[in-house]
């Protein structure tokens, strides 16, 4: 065996890459010439040492970092997305492309119908979903902290994408429902967490909430959804809050009201 | 059942779902950091050069073409960012900061061998960073970061075998300077 012929088969050896008929014949040929066993054997110590190499556990900090640059990223790309449709608008009234859209529809019409006789890597996505909505719960956690109104919005909006959220985002929600300085970012959380409202966690944030409510419409908002929810614990927040003596008579109404409507 | 491979992942990144790359981010963060890291860059360092992998990932995402292994772009990405960052910070007269090899202390009740396997470590990474940055670049991928031969050898540009040769000469000239900063 020539010397570049040893030092593949080594590594190969090394690594477990080489076949077990290519391994019985490697082993025969080292016990028989000790000087290439011997060589062998200090390899394997130097390779053995490299597997013991480690590094430190990154920081939260690294996840932060990525996470809202993609954030920043997938707005970009929604920006630049809705420009190009913008702009398409205008070339699609062309007579030229009236034949080509007809084609593309009949096009779309027998693609979807075909696909729909297949189900072709439903269980990929199944497996998927669950590492994804891991992803998106960091991203909503990265984005509901964010400066900009605009991204919490879209951390908000993110947190609706989840078919089964978690306490963690529940809270999360429910953090800025009670503390977010813009109302809109509040409004969204509201209504995202009307999605779940059999979750006794988020029935609990919602009635705690009344209180911390000073804008009209966020108090409205919210006797509408107890109205809904018949939600009996609300009564005593509300009755609180009628005590205020800066409260806006049309939400005072709405308030006396939504009280009667519960009871 | 069977999750997307990264391959699938990155072409969905390539169609506009960028929200894919966060998948990509949570299964390949700890490697690529284990990799700047044991290429002799400090933790902050390491850190801002996994971003900086991902960022080229979007940014060149269109060139991506979902042929050969995922993991071999990736690392090409991750050399280029570690090469593209040392140069910087050469033209800027910046010393390259080399990782910070925790010293502990020594009145700390440790077990024989686990004061061995640190030292044992500590002394590798300096006979890493004694290595040619080429070889010690084709070790740290080779081994610690279990790609394969073949995958190697689309990184550096050779044949599989021209891989295996060139990882066997950088352990053996490993292994030489390893004794003699053990001796020394």
């Amino acid at each position: 065996m020539d010397k570049e012929l040893f030092e593949i088969k080594a590594m190969e050896h090394l690594t477990g890459a080489a076949s077990a008929a290519d391994t019985a014949l490697f082993e025969s040929f080292l016990d028989k010439n000790p000087e290439y066993k011997e060589k062998f054997s200090e390899l394997k110590r130097s390779w053995t040492l490299l597997g013991q190499l480690d590094a430190p556990e990154p920081s939260a900090q690294m996840d932060n970092s990525f996470f809202t640059m993609l954030s920043n990223a997938i707005q970009k790309n929604k920006k630049e997305e809705s420009k190009s449709m913008f702009a398409g608008l205008f070339g699609w009234f062309k007579p030229q492309f009236a034949f080509g859209a007809l084609f593309l529809m009949v096009g779309l019409g027998i693609g979807y119908f075909l696909a729909s006789n297949e189900e072709k890597s439903s269980n990929q996505v199944v497996a998927t979903d669950k590492e994804t909505e891991a992803v998106r719960q960091k991203l909503i956690l990265t984005l509901l902290e964010q400066p900009s109104a605009n991204q919490r919005l879209q951390g908000v909006g993110e947190a609706n994408k989840i078919v089964a959220v978690d306490e963690i985002v529940i809270k999360a929600l429910l953090k800025t429902l009670n503390n977010d300085a813009n109302v809109n970012v509040r409004l969204a959380a509201v209504e995202s967490l009307t999605n779940y409202v059999e979750n006794p966690l988020v029935r609990q944030g919602l009635v705690q909430a009344i209180q911390n409510q000073e804008s009209p419409i966020m108090q409205i908002t919210l006797a509408n959804l107890m109205v809904a929810l018949q939600e009996k614990a609300s009564i005593e927040p509300f009755k609180q809050l009628l005590k205020n003596q800066e409260l806006d008579t049309t939400v005072k109404k709405k308030i006396k009201n939504s009280i009667e409507s519960i009871i | 059942m069977q999750d997307l491979t990264d391959n699938m992942l990155m072409l969905k990144v390539k169609n506009g779902d960028l929200d894919k790359l966060g998948l990509l981010y949570e299964r390949h963060k700890k490697k690529l950091f284990g990799f700047f890291y044991n290429l002799g860059n400090n933790p902050s360092i390491s850190e801002d050069l996994v971003q900086n992998v991902f960022m080229r990932m979007l940014q060149y995402r269109n060139s991506y073409s979902g042929e050969g292994a995922f993991g071999a772009w990736m690392f090409k990405m991750a050399r280029n960012a570690n090469y593209d960052f040392h140069k910087k910070t050469l033209q800027t007269g910046v010393l390259r900061s080399t990782s910070e090899i925790q010293i502990k202390d020594p009145m700390e009740d440790r077990l024989n061998e686990e004061i061995e396997r640190e030292d044992n470590n500590a002394l590798l990474q300096k006979a890493l960073e004694k290595l040619p940055k080429g070889k010690r670049e084709l070790l740290v991928l080779a081994k610690y970061k279990g790609l394969k031969f073949s995958e190697l050898a689309q990184i550096i540009g050779c044949s599989e075998g021209a891989a295996k040769v060139r990882v066997h000469r950088a352990l053996k000239e490993l292994r030489i300077i390893f004794l003699e900063l053990e001796i020394g």
